[in-house]
């Protein structure tokens, strides 16, 4: 099938052996590809009991079928395996340049199985690929590996590294791509640690045979139209992601103070994009084959927070490091985008654990110097919660372990949904945000749907019969839109393709493309039924893996209203909006698919493992 | 009740400007803000008359001016906001926020995004001030 290579390069990490494996076309057809095309490979060749920090727990690296053909947004690719942080379904998507590399080395992806005696790097270079001594590379950040590593093998290479916090098994560690792309969510870099692999690197030249040449050239520059006439693209392109830092404050879909507060003292100023740009901004930055160039390089060029020049922050730092710390300073927040850059953390988890540990020591659950807006404290705090030292190592298991640990009533305080933290939109503000965060299966996630944009009215996609006028602090009809915004957003992610290039392209640009590139020939309505696909499929793996009904929920905080700022007095009416969705869904009360939806979707081995018979 | 004006009309410009002047919320939320904005309402002629160019001399919370001008001149101010007929008609009825309607390209910006989203509260002000001038649209029996 064109797009696709058909197959996955699988290294057993044991014995250095590799080989290929190839990909059935049905799951291809039917999965798309990425973490959809993971999801079935765990499913298949993995267990739901496997130990997340043991060597069994296989890591795939996959890229979509767009990979490689300068389609705009097509960067990007997952990582997948059973999450170190919430015991569940694992996966992290991430931008760049390594998957159309990958794809262009002649893979559609890579299976890590085992772990390798001694620090290893994997090098692929097109049709090749060895195993080989990292030692020399184990203990280096990633900023200080990556440069080693390009160094080292020359031009071409992208690089694909942990850092101390991956090696250290921190369970929010990340894998960053070229050290400015990071795979954050849900900790798959203590997986990478765990098998004891320092990198993947990859080079590759071939081209991407297409099914449809002058379909595929017309589809793509239909999107790259759509690009250059959004403003979504636009204030992306200027202002980088945290654009929508100071309307989210107006809104109150920021959380300041552990979710715990709605008074805005004036973070826009200090924290938003605009005052990025015009004080710390170096240049801006883009991934491979991107119109939007979201990506900002930032400096703070002297005082106590000094940085290098690098890559950062991204909104949902600022919001990590400044607003849900109450810390108003951006050159604070750099200095700690920069460390955990070259740690290895997750920013979304890392900023959460952090919250909750302030909260933790005002309620006197845990000593701790470290006051609301301490930046000093927090920036010395990171490296100890990569190395695992002292209180650091307690704050390496992310804030829900971190909290069971604690007892009492600290599970209060760590927001977080399956054992994710929260991203950085209040559901108070955008109800049906919540319903996403309860039903995505990677645990609380604004990137497993399309729930965001379309809530918050950033985009307007009639042809997916979506409306594109709604209230935010209402639960009514919220159900029907977030089953919608998932079937589609979860798509994104099977074509590995950018979300934010998706909020300013039609959905019938990507569709084009898809079919011109594959030949796959689905119509829009085909294409969303594979989404509804993945999203049982990634819930029947969750199911597997233990969580139910009670597990579809937000943490207690959300669901008191805020008396001040722009979500003042607003709740989600979570019972109302769940009801509607199992319905919907076809979930019975205990949160799991009954037999004929799943068989209907083409799922029966996964009906017959989850239900039986 | 008080008489309805016509939307866009010279009295509902002025019925506006009143209403923007006299809004403390909106003096405070632009207390910062420095320079000019020209709403731009395109018509096919179906439902409005002819196409309108609305200019707002806006300075330190203030509205110098507030008018009805050309074509030309409106063009010349530093931040323009262009849209349909429907789509104002729909800002004016409180029923389309208006960075909602420029992110879905219902509205189009030009200008520097920056600055505008430096003071999306004046904005949220200067529409809720549209909203409290008693408006009659042509369209509308």
């Amino acid at each position: 099938m064109h797009g696709y290579a058909g197959r996955l390069l699988t290294v057993d990490l044991a014995s250095g052996r590799v080989g290929s494996l190839e990909v059935p076309e049905a799951a291809q057809r039917s999965l798309i590809g990425g973490s959809g095309l993971g999801a079935w490979l765990f499913l298949h060749r993995s267990r739901p009991d496997v130990e997340p920090l043991s060597p069994e727990n296989t890591l795939w690296i996959l890229n979509g079928p767009l990979a490689g053909t300068g389609f705009p947004g097509s960067s990007r690719f997952t990582v997948c395996a059973r999450s170190p942080l919430t015991g569940l379904w694992g996966e992290a998507a991430v931008g760049g340049n390594f998957g159309p590399a990958l794809r262009q080395a002649g893979w559609d992806g890579i299976e890590l199985a085992g772990a390798a005696p001694a620090p290893g790097i994997l090098v692929i270079d097109g049709d090749r690929a060895e195993l080989r001594d990292g030692s020399a590379y184990w203990g280096r950040d990633v900023y200080q590996c990556t440069q080693a590593l390009k160094e080292e093998l020359g031009a071409g290479f992208r690089v694909f590294c942990i850092g101390p916090a991956g090696e250290n098994l921190v369970r929010f560690a990340a894998i960053a791509n070229d050290g400015a792309h990071f795979a954050g969510r849900t900790g798959l870099g203590a997986v990478m640690g765990v098998k004891r692999l320092k990198a993947v690197v990859v080079r590759g030249s071939g081209q991407v045979p297409l099914a449809d040449p002058p379909g595929f050239a017309a589809a793509r520059q239909a999107a790259l139209a759509s690009c250059r006439d959004s403003m979504v693209a636009r204030s992306f392109h200027e202002l980088g992601t945290d654009a929508g830092m100071d309307l989210g404050l107006m809104t109150g879909d920021v959380p300041i103070r552990n979710w715990a507060s709605g008074r805005d003292r004036d973070y826009a100023s200090g924290l938003g994009g605009p005052a990025l740009a015009e004080k710390y901004l170096v240049r801006t930055a883009t991934c491979l084959h991107c119109p939007v160039g979201c990506k900002r390089v930032s400096a703070v060029r002297e005082g106590p927070f000094a940085t290098e020049e690098g890559p950062g922050p991204e909104y949902e730092t600022c919001a990590a490091f400044g607003t849900l710390l109450e810390n108003r300073n951006l050159a604070a927040v750099i200095k700690a985008n920069e460390l955990c850059n070259r740690l290895g953390l997750d920013t979304i988890s890392c900023g959460g654990t952090i919250a909750f540990a302030m909260e933790c020591r005002e309620r006197g659950l845990l000593e701790l110097d470290l006051a609301w807006g301490d930046m000093n404290g927090v920036l010395a705090l990171l490296p100890k919660i990569a190395a695992r030292q002292g209180l650091g190592d307690l704050l390496a298991e992310g804030s829900v372990r971190a909290a069971a640990r604690l007892g009492g009533e600290a599970p209060e305080w760590a927001i977080a949904v399956k054992g994710l933290e929260l991203p950085f939109h209040d559901p108070r503000a955008y109800h049906g945000m919540g319903l996403a965060y309860a039903y995505s299966s990677r645990g609380g996630c604004h990137n497993q749907h399309s729930a965001f944009p379309v809530e918050q009215g950033m985009v307007s996609w009639p042809e997916l019969g979506l409306r594109d006028d709604w209230q935010g602090q209402s639960s009514v009809g919220k159900a029907a839109m977030v089953v919608l915004c998932e079937n589609y957003g979860l798509l994104t992610n099977c074509l590995c393709q950018c979300h934010f290039v998706n909020f300013a392209t039609r959905p019938s640009d990507l569709l084009s493309a898809l079919n011109a590139a594959t030949g796959l020939g689905l119509s829009l309505e085909q294409l969303l039924v594979c989404g509804e696909r993945v999203w049982h499929l990634k819930r029947g793996l969750i199911n597997l893996m233990g969580a139910r009904d009670r597990d579809d929920r937000l943490p207690a905080r959300l669901l008191e209203p805020l008396g001040e700022g722009g979500a003042a007095g607003s709740v989600p009416d979570l019972d109302l909006m769940k009801r509607e969705y199992r319905g919907l869904r076809g979930l019975g009360e205990d949160g799991v698919a009954g037999a004929a939806t799943l068989r209907r979707l083409g799922l029966g081995e996964l009906a017959a493992k989850l239900i039986g018979g | 009740m008080a008489e309805t004006m016509t939307v866009f009309s010279p009295e509902w410009i002025e019925e506006y400007k009143r209403q923007v002047r006299g809004s403390p919320s909106y003096k405070k939320a632009a207390a910062a803000w420095e320079g000019d904005l020209t709403l731009v309402v395109q018509t096919d002629g179906s439902a409005f008359p002819r196409d309108c160019y609305i200019y707002m001399d806006l300075w330190h919370g203030e509205a110098r001016d507030l008018r009805l001008v050309s074509a030309e001149e409106g063009a010349k101010a530093k931040f323009v906001i262009t849209g349909g007929y429907p789509r104002w008609k729909q800002v004016v009825k409180g029923e389309l926020e208006p960075i909602k309607g420029m992110m879905q390209g219902k509205l189009k910006l030009r200008g520097n995004l920056a600055y505008v989203v430096r003071f999306l509260g004046a904005a949220k002000e200067l529409v809720n001030c549209t909203t409290k001038v008693p408006t009659r649209f042509p369209d509308e029996a």
